[in-house]
């Protein structure tokens, strides 16, 4: 190859290079501005885990093991009690370790009353590790700060201005909608 | 002179060991290489792993079967639900569990999806090691993309825990395959953009033509797959050998090269893309927008007592799973076939005799994953 035709060459690749980024220049860059604009991250997110409550305040969870039974990372501690007026148990200690969590989102899967959900609040960073590990307390009031949450059960729910729980209107639904538009008597039973 | 640690030769002062990482950049990860040097020639390579061992194997041991799904997702952080394939193929056949068509193709879907998302992990980091720096935010931008789809349906970007026995875990999101479609034509748009800069660049044509080629002998010899041995003339594909999911249902080509250089592995991962985009067009006209997503798979899943080895071909190769079950909840046995640690391997035939700078290009084009390998 000739001197005149490597430079040529370097021209050429530097020419070609040059007016590849220029082109990116003027496209709309993805990057988030973020502690000042908040991601809008889908209602399927698994950020980080809540239990519900009812909206009269009382509690969702019928203490059945489930979570605790399906959690791969074995994070889960639930000690629990036979309610002595009326039938099931009640809750005595509900701890999720966040720290070892892995955010699969099994013990959302396998949660029979949809009391256990993800919810999209990721600001979690903390310089204590203990304080990621969730007592009951701290879970309630995870779902008490988010606006919606998700479970396979049912769907996409929203808390309204008033505090009411409703579901989701069908567009903010995800995939598998027949699944979720069943009624939650049907569940329960 | 023992195995883990080069020891200087006595009576050659011409001879430096060199130790390249654990911590350094161009090694994607933790792995260290020890070397011999005589000047800018690499005279011997000793490779050292297992700095990001995590005990997975021995973990899933201790899980029952639903429970291991997560953890497999966690070898190959960057290609997704293609490490919970095998494992979920070889429960359903010891189950005898029915996969729904639309299930198989959802699942293809996503496969190919995470196969482009690593190779442009692969080509921004590839090209970062050459000292290009503007393909690795370009390849990351367009990864975003996949990755927001992938979260839309799976509620995870990097680990989505999305498979399940018999089908996935819920269905997709009804904009899926719009914005499938609108990411295979723009991927198509920027794989142009992509050929100029990284396979018609003659500073990468310097940098990678004739370096480190690996022969068709050796590289079978070795057990390498994937990429790796497709670019030395092997046109071994598990998709085409072992067709498993919508493959079949597919037509798409195996890339092969002859010719076993870092250049040739350079070309054939490009390839493996817009094959990878063609597999995805048609499975956009194939599948059904409604319907089944999951088969009826057990609530208690245990297997018959016996054994079972699957692969599939992710990114970087054939990854296997051989699983033995006893019966029970748990698994006996589950070992991994890494497809990144064999190829890892070949790095002593491959650097002896390779210049130092030569090296960084010859380990970025075996594009290994130290989460796979060192599990």
């Amino acid at each position: 190859m000739s001197l005149l035709q490597e430079v040529w060459q370097a021209v050429k690749a530097i020419g070609t290079g040059m007016a590849t980024v220029h082109k990116r220049v003027y496209e709309e860059a993805p990057t988030e501005f973020y502690p000042y604009v908040k991601p809008d991250l889908p209602p399927v997110s698994v950020q980080s885990l809540a239990l519900v409550e009812n909206e009269d305040g009382s509690e969702r969870c019928i203490v059945c093991l489930q979570c605790e039974r399906a959690c791969p990372a074995q994070v889960i501690t639930i000690e629990r009690h036979r309610n002595p007026e009326g039938k099931g148990f009640l809750i005595d200690r509900f701890d999720i370790d966040l720290v070892n969590c892995m955010y699969c989102a099994a013990c959302v899967e396998a949660c029979p009353v949809s009391s256990i959900v993800t919810i999209q609040d990721f600001e979690m960073s903390t310089y204590d590790l203990r304080t990621l590990r969730a007592d009951i307390d701290f879970l309630h009031e995870q779902a008490r700060n988010s606006r919606q949450w998700y479970s396979p059960k049912f769907g996409v729910e929203i808390r309204t201005e008033d505090g009411r729980i409703e579901k989701a209107p069908p567009e903010m639904q995800p995939g598998g909608l027949a699944e979720i538009l069943k009624p939650a008597e049907e569940v329960d039973s | 002179m023992s195995t883990m640690n080069l020891e200087p030769v006595p009576g050659r002062t011409d001879e430096m060991i060199v130790n390249m990482g654990p911590q350094h950049p161009a090694t994607h990860g933790v792995l260290r290489v020890v070397l011999g040097l005589e000047g800018e020639r690499i005279t011997r390579a000793v490779p050292h792993i297992g700095y990001l061992h995590r005990n997975h194997e021995k973990i899933e041991e201790a899980r029952t079967y639903p429970m291991v799904i997560p953890y497999t997702d966690r070898m190959d952080y960057v290609s997704g639900t293609q490490n919970e394939l095998p494992f979920v193929l070889a429960i359903e056949d010891m189950l005898g569990v029915e996969v729904p068509d639309r299930a198989r193709k959802i699942r293809t879907m996503f496969f190919e999806l995470f196969r482009l998302a690593s190779h442009l992990v692969w080509m921004g980091t590839a090209m970062l090691d050459l000292g290009a720096i503007s393909p690795f935010l370009y390849t990351f931008w367009d990864r975003e993309i996949i990755l927001g789809i992938v979260e839309k349906t799976a509620g995870a970007r990097m680990l989505p825990n999305y498979y399940t026995f018999g089908g996935v875990r819920r269905d997709v999101h009804p904009d899926f395959f719009k914005e499938v479609a609108d990411l295979l034509d723009h991927l198509e748009r920027r794989m142009v953009d992509y050929e100029h800069l990284v396979l018609e660049s003659p500073v990468v044509h310097a940098r990678t033509i004739g370096v480190g080629v690996l022969s068709k002998e050796r590289a079978i010899a070795r057990g390498v797959s994937g990429p790796v041995l497709r670019a030395s003339g092997v046109a071994y594909d598990v998709r085409k050998a072992f067709p498993y999911d919508a493959y079949p249902d597919v037509e798409f080509e195996i890339p092969t090269s002859p010719d076993g250089d870092t250049y040739a592995r350079f070309w054939v991962r490009f390839q493996e893309m817009y094959q990878s985009i063609r597999i995805l067009r048609q499975l956009l006209e194939l599948t059904p927008k409604t319907g089944p997503f999951k088969g009826k798979a057990p609530a208690r899943i245990k297997p018959p007592a016996g054994e079972r080895y699957r692969a599939v071909e992710n990114s970087r190769g054939e990854l296997g799973v051989f699983v033995i079950s006893d019966g029970t909840d748990k698994p006996y046995r589950v070992k991994h076939r890494g497809a990144a640690f064999s190829n890892l391997q070949i790095i002593p035939d491959l650097f002896i005799g390779a210049k130092f700078s030569d090296a960084i290009a010859i380990l970025s084009s075996l594009d290994p994953v130290f989460g796979e390998i060192d599990r």
